[in-house]
């Protein structure tokens, strides 16, 4: 009873301390904003170089509804990428490791697929299927899973053979060893992955849609670009941080309350 | 026992290429089986031709994208390891430069490309600075995760025997951080030709991303795939190396 409610008390303390540091981590960027409006009023740089920071702040609430639109829509396309390139990863990291001939043939094409710069097989991927948000989903998917894959081999070789035997002996089936055993052991390491590839499928969708398409984040830069609108691109590079930080967010949670046995290792 | 693992060395790279000509058979028979057109997938075959025929454009177009690649890559690696070194020097700067690392760091790097563009025009410093920047960070992150693991005990032992703040750096702080630093290296490898190649791809007088642009606009997909694996055999002869230097000078691992 005495030792729940100490437990409780730490986790809140821990919420607490989490929350100051994320009020610490605020604090520090609205200082290193007004340092730099400060800089920029105060050495005059024109806004082609560096626009003030309430100037691309006024750019993004002029038209809301087109920056909210575009990250709605990248978004969408970084979820079903993440989401496809996640399964995918822990699923070839399982049949990697169950045939290790699957592997040895594999595996190496698998990272040298990685080495192919994604922008050159957008072109590809785009004519295949398509100038959807399928296309820019498919490219997010390709260059989101190997990390899954890496840490999810990582992950299964921490286990103990002697508990694998264990198990068998007590006659569990493969599909329980897999489900009981080598997943809950391979979760901290995928999670690593996962946040490494939230933010790459981010990359993927931003990329796939500068192969020609009518919203999105990419489509935003594209324009700016072409436009010479600097502010254009800078509140476009805000909103994909925003993404960003959300989606990292999102899994870091997920870890938090998935792999509650993380902190132990 | 080094025979041992020679000989399964041997065995894995021997897999590895069986697993990539399965994989060359399989397309070759695919694409002429079913009679694919060149613009859905071309044949291994033709696209080695092209290699061969266009081999004097794409050596040059590697050359360049090497070179920038390179110079990024090496500028991204001193500032990384530098301001990193500098955050643990100064410990009283290191909450605010984190945060806005780790804020700068959140934005897809590739975000930055069209602005970096506008800035430097579509030369070579363009992308070496794109370079720079992407592989700075990775560098820098690692780097400040190496010299964190240092034990307090060891600093303070060292510290007993009168070295000072350099040579703590230097003995104890450096060495133990290495294998994180050059972890991060290795990956930024990949990387820094990635990022050249997509900046290349927005605007460029020359290198692999300008080529794959120019013959997406042809619609000459033989040329977009042979440009492709130069651009990848770029990246495994880089990562290679890295890969190599890790192995044979990072011992304490």
């Amino acid at each position: 009873m005495s030792l729940s409610g100490l437990s409780g008390a730490s986790l809140s303390a821990v919420k607490a301390g989490r929350f100051v540091s994320i009020l610490k981590s605020l604090i520090w960027i609205a200082a290193f904003l007004l340092v730099v409006e400060l800089i920029v009023v105060a050495l005059g740089i024109r806004p082609y170089y560096l626009p003030r920071p309430s100037a691309i702040a006024a750019a993004f609430l002029a038209t809301p509804q087109a920056y909210l639109l575009s990250m709605w829509r990248t978004l969408l396309e970084t979820i079903i990428g993440f989401v496809a390139g996640s399964l995918f990863g822990v699923a070839m990291g399982v049949l990697f490791h169950r045939w290790t001939i699957l592997r040895e043939l594999f595996f190496p094409l698998f990272v040298v697929s990685q080495t192919i710069p994604v922008i050159a097989f957008g072109a590809v991927v785009v004519l295949w299927f398509g100038n959807t948000l399928f296309a820019k989903a498919v490219i997010a998917f390709y260059i989101s899973f190997l990390p899954v894959t890496v840490n999810a081999l990582l992950g299964f070789a921490t286990v103990d053979p002697r508990q694998v035997a264990l198990m068998r002996s007590f006659g569990a089936k493969e599909g329980q060893i897999l489900r009981r055993l080598y997943l809950p052991a391979a979760l901290p390491q995928i999670f690593v992955a996962l946040k490494l590839a939230s933010s790459l499928s981010l990359i993927g969708a931003i990329v796939g849609e500068w192969f020609g398409d009518t919203t999105g984040l990419g489509v935003l830069l594209l324009q700016a670009m072409y436009n010479e609108n600097v502010v254009g691109i800078w509140v476009t590079i805000v909103a994909s941080a925003c993404l960003g930080i959300g989606l990292y967010g999102a899994v870091s949670e997920a870890e938090r309350r998935i792999v509650f046995w993380g902190a132990e290792q | 026992m080094s025979t041992v693992a020679a000989s399964s060395n041997a065995r894995r790279i021997g897999r590895g290429f069986a697993g990539a000509f399965l994989l060359a058979a399989i397309w070759e028979l695919s694409v002429r089986g079913f009679n694919l057109p060149t613009y859905v997938l071309p044949s291994v075959s033709s696209i080695l031709a092209g290699m061969v025929a266009d081999a004097g454009k794409l050596a040059a177009a590697a050359r360049f994208t090497a070179a920038e690649a390179l110079t990024g890559y090496l500028l991204g690696c001193v500032i990384g390891i530098a301001a990193a070194v500098g955050v643990s020097m100064v410990p009283r700067t290191r909450s605010a430069v984190m945060s806005v690392a780790t804020a700068i760091n959140s934005v897809p790097v590739v975000a930055y490309s069209p602005l970096v563009l506008l800035w430097l025009g579509i030369g070579m410093t363009s992308k070496i600075v794109m370079v720079a920047v992407a592989v700075s960070f990775t560098v820098f992150l690692s780097t400040v995760a190496g010299l964190d693991r240092v034990d307090r005990k060891s600093i303070d032992l060292v510290r007993s025997f009168g070295a000072g703040r350099m040579a703590v750096l230097w003995r104890l702080r450096l060495p133990t951080a290495l294998p994180l630093i050059i972890a991060g290296m290795r990956v930024s490898t990949v990387r820094s030709v990635i990022v050249a190649i997509v900046t290349e791809m927005l605007g460029a007088y020359g290198g692999l991303g300008w080529v794959i642009y120019q013959a997406v606009l042809q619609i000459d997909f033989v040329q977009v795939w042979a440009a492709i694996i130069v651009a990848s055999a770029i990246s495994l002869c880089f990562f290679g190396v890295i890969s190599f230097i890790e192995q044979r000078y990072i011992f304490w691992r």
